[in-house]
């Protein structure tokens, strides 16, 4: 027998064991799996499908055409939807990050007695109805709002601000307040988990408290920095509501374009080009920022 | 020895947690190039001590100096001292090469001397090739040399180490114990070496500090700490010993007789300059080793004797351990050196009614 035919075999019988050693695994991630590819990937198949059928107003045709992508890209309402969307989103998770590292921080290294209350309060707003927050920020944020009134009674402004409410802003500052908890609780928990003792090595070792932060805490919260951007990033990249009810028409996000192809456009092919490029860049991004962040290594 | 530079002084140092003194006034010297070890049951405030030196604690009461001067305030990394901590606290995200050059790296050394000096001292502790793998796939044995090399690279005055071997199983101990002591020698950096491992500081130490709740009960060397422990603490912490209590009958001289209930009277010797008076209770401490084992009764005039029962025997090859009870309360160790001239030895078995003698001097008195 030849080397390659016996390794070629060992292959084989080491293949056949594991899927015996497997088998119970196999069995328990069955039903889920079934369910995903059911209800998930199969929808998702049949939108990719159709993304490249021909479809006007409430019309499928199967046969294949580039039509609904062109449609996109040379639709300059849809362009700036697509700019929006990324600016909103990355404008978001930048002030999402500013704000919630430093709460994470502050709980991880110096609140022991005030954690569980602080991230009690973090996670109460979560509870509420949805809609009930947007509407809630609506007449905060309006004209007549109290964050308008109560800078005009201190003398600080002389108009109410315009760039409260209908604006990129306001999406930005909804978002902020919806995502914040999703954010903080990952880098809470990676933080957390950074043994006191390799901070203490490091001080000996001759960091101050700066160098500290930058050399070891940071790097070391970098899984949950990137469990809060998973988390956080790409529901935003698909956000339609906040956008639709505090953005007005110059926060125009991809999302609305998306829900107007379908429930009003009735134009399921170019929602699903849509819904596909969207889609692509959010692989993209997720795969460039894993390999920036050196995630695979920490993991 | 005695007038080389101190390299750390600490005085009168204290720490307290709520009601408990962990730290209490412990005052200490040690000399540059000293392997002096801390030595004490869990609990007794050595990691307290240790956290303190190293600037990672404020006391509440005392003084830090390192080569004269005072560093009680000051943040560790301005401290010429490290430490290399008992669960290693290697980083996580970096690998052993980049682990080892942290420290190079915050004192700002060029690169191409930090590859030389990594290399260098991986080589030295056996584990060239190592450079790239991360902690999580050493062993506890290599991640403590990479944590000892770590702290040493930037060769600190002092290096504190927190039970370092603890984790580890005996073989990698004694092996990992030899090296230290060579690496030790070799870069004549002061060391601080803290263990609850008795055995382990008596062969590792020039110099050691036995403490019990937060104090220092003695600092000695090695043979004066096992030869003449102060007090009942040290004397049984330290290597294994017998103890009788009883009230001094009479004082002659250097000597001391002590009546001992139900057991009769033994000679000793209180330590030099020790305050024995007549109807004072005292403790005899006498050495296993320093016994003898006879079936006769020994016709040595002066020498303490006392009759017993063989309860049990350990035959440990080079010796022979024998537990006799003398009392209904009480029994006594005696370590005896299997050597072919005290034939009488070989014949002793369980059961068999002995006596057990030793010298007056053998039995130390202690008054605490
Ligand atoms: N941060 C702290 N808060 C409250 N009590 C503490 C703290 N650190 C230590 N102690 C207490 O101080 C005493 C001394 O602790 P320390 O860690 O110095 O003991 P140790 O001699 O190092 O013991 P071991 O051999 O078990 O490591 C202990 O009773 C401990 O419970
Ligand atoms: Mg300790």
């Amino acid at each position: 027998m030849s080397a390659a035919s016996m390794t070629r075999q060992a292959r084989r019988v080491r293949f056949r064991y594991a899927f015996y050693r497997n088998l119970g695994l196999t069995l328990n991630i069955f039903p889920p799996f079934i369910y995903l590819m059911l209800l998930f990937y199969a929808p998702m198949a049949i939108m990719l499908v159709m993304s490249f059928w021909k479809s006007g107003f409430m019309t499928l045709e199967p046969a294949f055409t580039l039509d609904n992508y062109v449609k996109f890209f040379t639709t300059p309402i849809y362009v700036r939807a697509m700019v929006n969307t990324f600016l909103i989103a990355t404008g978001s998770m930048i002030a999402l990050i500013l704000v919630g590292y430093p709460i994470a921080y502050y709980l991880a290294r110096y609140a022991p007695q005030w954690e569980s209350l602080i991230l009690y309060f973090l996670i109460i707003p979560v509870e509420i109805n949805f809609l009930v927050r947007i509407f809630a920020w609506k007449i905060a944020l309006g004209r007549s709002g109290i964050i308008n009134s109560a800078l005009m009674s201190l003398g600080l402004i002389e108009e109410p601000l315009k760039f409260l409410l209908y604006s990129k802003t306001a999406v930005v500052i909804v978002l902020l307040h919806e995502w914040l908890p999703y954010v903080v609780i990952p880098i809470y928990l990676a933080l957390k988990g950074v043994s006191p003792d390799v901070i203490d090595a490091a001080r000996t070792l001759g960091s101050d408290r700066w160098s500290v932060f930058r050399h070891v805490l940071l790097p070391l919260s970098v899984p949950g920095l990137f469990a809060s951007f998973v988390l956080v990033y790409i529901p935003m990249l698909g956000e339609f509501a906040v956008p639709a009810l505090v953005g007005g028409p110059s926060a125009y996000m991809l999302g609305n374009v998306i829900e107007s192809q379908f429930l009003s456009a009735g134009n399921w092919g170019v929602g699903s080009a849509i819904g596909f490029i969207l889609l692509t860049i959010t692989l993209a991004l997720v795969a460039i920022v894993i390999k920036v962040a050196g995630v695979e290594e920490l993991m | 020895m005695s007038n080389r530079e101190i390299t750390l002084e600490v005085r009168e140092l204290t720490k307290r947690f709520g009601s408990l003194v962990a730290v209490d006034h412990v005052s200490f010297e040690i000399r540059r190039g000293e392997f002096f070890s801390l030595l004490g049951p869990s609990g007794s405030g050595k990691t307290t001590i240790l956290r303190m030196v190293g600037g990672l604690l404020t006391p509440d009461e005392g003084q830090v100096f390192l080569g004269g001067k005072d560093i009680t305030f000051d943040p560790p990394e301005k401290r010429d001292v490290n430490i290399v901590f008992q669960n290693y606290a290697l980083f996580p995200h970096l690998n052993v090469y980049d682990n080892v050059a942290f420290g190079p790296r915050r004192h700002r050394w060029p690169e191409a001397k930090i590859r030389e000096e990594v290399t260098r001292l991986l080589e030295m502790v056996h584990l060239t090739g190592y450079e790239q793998k991360y902690p999580r796939q050493l062993s506890g044995g290599e991640k403590q040399r990479v944590a000892l090399i770590r702290a040493l690279i930037t060769r600190p005055q002092l290096l504190l180490l927190d039970e370092p071997l603890g984790a580890l199983d005996l073989k990698i101990r004694q092996s990992l114990q030899l090296e230290l002591v060579d690496i030790q020698e070799e870069t004549g950096i002061t060391f601080i070496y803290v263990t609850h491992d008795q055995s382990e500081a008596l062969t590792m130490a020039d110099r050691l500090a036995v403490m019990d709740k937060g104090r220092v009960l003695q600092i000695g060397d090695p043979k004066t700490i096992y030869e003449q422990p102060q007090n009942r603490f040290v004397a049984h912490f330290i290597g294994n010993t017998n103890m009788l209590e009883g009230k001094v009958a009479a004082v002659e001289g250097q000597d001391v007789r002590v009546r001992v209930p139900k057991l009769g009277e033994f000679w000793g010797r209180p330590l030099d300059g020790a305050d024995v008076r007549p109807g004072q209770s005292v403790t005899m401490s006498i050495r296993p080793e320093k016994m003898r084992i006879s079936r006769q009764e020994p016709e040595r005039p002066g020498y303490n004797k006392i009759a017993g029962v063989v309860e049990d025997l350990i035959y440990v090859g080079v010796s022979t351990e024998f537990i006799v009870r003398v009392s209904p309360v009480k029994t006594l160790r005696i370590f005896a050196q299997n050597i072919s001239r005290e034939d009488d030895l070989w014949q002793i078995t369980w059961d068999d009614p002995v006596w057990v003698y030793w010298r007056p001097e053998r039995s130390l008195v202690l008054v605490e």
